[in-house]
């Protein structure tokens, strides 16, 4: 090929580069973008790539699976290549399509496709390499699961305080129940207590406060009542105390340091007065004899 | 010696009016090997990359590293040597870029690509495998036959990365499929496994029994050049989209340098402005009264 015709050959498409290097320009000083510097010249010899494509191609009456190649029938055309999602799925469709016609060439011309199951042989990837794909596999599984059972736990505890709530108000209700149940008896005794009937206050109140007090949570054990329990809660008060203040009881006080009857002089007299003693009676005959004294007696006993 | 007396026989037999047997072109074979190797400088993940293609291509031999990045066309004698009639070069810059070169040896054409997003087989999402040698399917998409350049580009694709069906190691089978698109000019690199959907899983939308994982590697192939010549010669095709990833590191850093800039520009005027600020002295003032 010429130089000439490659040069007639080659296309100068300065517009499509006007935009970047004016860019560039405008990046480096203020002025008009008038003046371009540096331009760059886009080469795309048509004629030339044809030529190389027939110098190096591959006879065209070859059977398929010499290559073994696959052109898609529909083109990819993404509008946005950054999204990951749609533009794997256009990968993934494009190589489906070609296996799926890949099968059928092979089938067609007698060759074998699917590795059959009970022939094992060296793969790509180890078995190593392999366990620890399914190992992380796993271990994802179980971290989703995990914040699963979170998240519905987290949804429990919320529901829990709801109904903790309710229970709350319920109660609150019942209170004010019994109490205005309360008041109105007062008003009741009171329009009672006017007219002069004083006899059926006892027997009233009781049947109006039973009801209740027998569900309520203050209920009383019946054998709290009997008199050998309240003996032996009176004994128990007696030993352990019942009431009052708990703090710095067990700490002195100017009167528990003065007294004194707890004392015995005669146990903790010290030792030079004590009778009896050693050091009370210096060379004493139960003194210990010497060693040899010791060991004659010994030997004569 | 034998080519010798080959070239001998075929002018003899030209000169005597033999005609060649027809069915030369029915026994022909799909020879191609393929010298894989790379430029010093490379990181892990280059490396990763470079075994995989080993792995995926048993028509490659892989070959030592080469030490300069200049005289690229010793990989020509180099392919030569190796018997192979196709290289793959990965060349490394700054420890970082990777450029990988596809070339038909000898004689060409040659291109390179700038090589973005690589993810290997190593990492653990492409949970698919296949056999060490299987043949498998080339998928190209429909875009590689809108001009000649992409023509170009899919006959490359084609026998380089297509295994022979003479090529030593193969297994019998097919399980993966490699396939080739073209989106937002680039080309992007994607390796399934194909396997049969389990019955239990089909749907009535399916239009077939087969599915694929991905096995990997991914890499996105951006054009730069190509050379009419192998690694050399006129170039025939310039991308005018590619900017160097020299370009885009700098923009960026520049951009980060402009908030510095911006504020030592602000203390500069800010120093002047107090200098041009200075009041002429007053004759009036007490130092000039008293003294």
């Amino acid at each position: 090929m010429s130089d000439s015709e490659s040069d007639n050959e080659q296309k100068y498409t300065l517009e499509d580069l006007e935009g970047s290097d004016a860019e560039m320009l405008s990046a480096d000083e203020d002025g008009p973008i008038d003046i371009l510097t540096r331009q760059k010249v886009t080469i795309n010899n048509e004629a030339a790539l044809k030529q190389l494509t027939e110098k190096i191609a591959l006879p065209t009456n070859i059977p398929w699976s010499e290559t073994q190649s696959i052109t898609s029938t529909q083109s990819i055309s993404l509008v946005d290549p950054d999204d990951d999602l749609k533009r794997e799925l256009a990968f993934y469709n494009q190589a489906l399509e070609a296996a799926v016609l890949g099968r059928d060439r092979i089938k067609k011309e007698g060759g074998v496709f699917q590795r059959p199951d009970d022939y094992f042989a060296e793969m790509v990837k180890s078995d190593d390499h392999m366990a620890k794909i399914r190992q992380k596999l796993l271990d994802e599984n179980a971290s989703i699961q995990a914040t699963e059972t979170a998240k519905a736990q987290r949804e429990l505890k919320k529901f829990g305080k709801k109904v903790q709530t309710e229970k709350r108000l319920e109660r609150e209700k019942a209170k004010a129940d019994a109490l205005d149940r309360i008041t109105t008896l007062k008003k009741k005794r009171q329009g009672d207590s006017l007219a002069g009937g004083d006899d059926d206050f006892g027997v009233g109140l009781e049947s109006d406060d039973e009801s209740p007090r027998a569900g309520g949570k203050g209920q009383k054990r019946p054998s709290s009542s009997s008199v050998d329990s309240r003996n032996k809660r009176h004994k128990k008060d007696q030993k352990f105390g019942f009431g009052g203040k708990k703090r710095n009881q067990k700490s002195n006080t100017a009167d528990s340091s003065a007294d004194m009857t707890g004392f015995n002089t005669k146990n903790n007299r010290s030792s030079q007065f004590k009778r009896g003693h050693k050091a009370a009676k210096p060379g004493g005959s139960k003194q210990r004899p010497g060693k040899s004294r010791r060991q004659n007696g010994a030997g004569r006993k | 010696m034998a080519t010798v007396y080959k070239q001998q026989k075929s002018k003899k037999d030209k000169a005597d009016g033999v005609v060649e047997k027809s069915d030369a072109k029915a026994i022909f074979k799909n020879k191609q090997r393929v010298l894989l190797l790379c430029s010093r400088g490379v990181n892990y993940r280059h490396r990763h990359l470079l075994s995989d293609l080993e792995n995926l291509l048993p028509h490659a031999k892989k070959d030592a590293k080469l030490d300069s990045k200049s005289k690229l066309h010793i990989i020509n004698e180099l392919a030569d040597l190796n018997n192979c009639n196709n290289s793959i070069f990965f060349e490394v810059r700054k420890r970082q870029d990777l450029y990988m070169w596809l070339s038909k040896t000898p004689n060409g054409p040659s291109m390179k690509f700038h090589i973005q997003n690589i993810h290997t087989m190593e990492e653990l999402k492409m949970t698919g495998n296949c056999l060490k040698g299987s043949r498998h399917i080339l998928s190209f998409d429909k875009n590689f036959e809108t001009s000649p350049y992409w023509i170009l580009v899919k006959e490359l694709f084609t026998q380089i990365f297509g295994v022979p069906k003479t090529s030593r190691r193969i297994k019998p089978f097919i399980d993966h499929v490699i396939s080739f698109s073209i989106v937002d000019n680039r080309i992007w690199f994607r390796n399934y496994q194909i396997t049969e959907k389990p019955v239990e899983h089909r749907t009535i939308a399916d239009t077939t029994d087969l599915q694929l994982v991905e096995i990997g590697p991914r890499f996105v192939m951006n054009p730069i050049r190509t050379f009419d010549g192998s690694f050399g010669g006129q170039t025939v095709f310039e991308n005018p989209e590619f900017v160097s990833p020299n370009v885009v590191r700098s923009n960026t850093r520049n951009a980060k340098a402009e908030r510095y800039r911006s504020r030592m520009d602000a203390i500069a005027k800010k120093d002047e402005k107090l200098k041009e600020a200075v009041l002429p002295e007053d004759p009036l003032s007490e130092k000039n009264v008293f003294s």
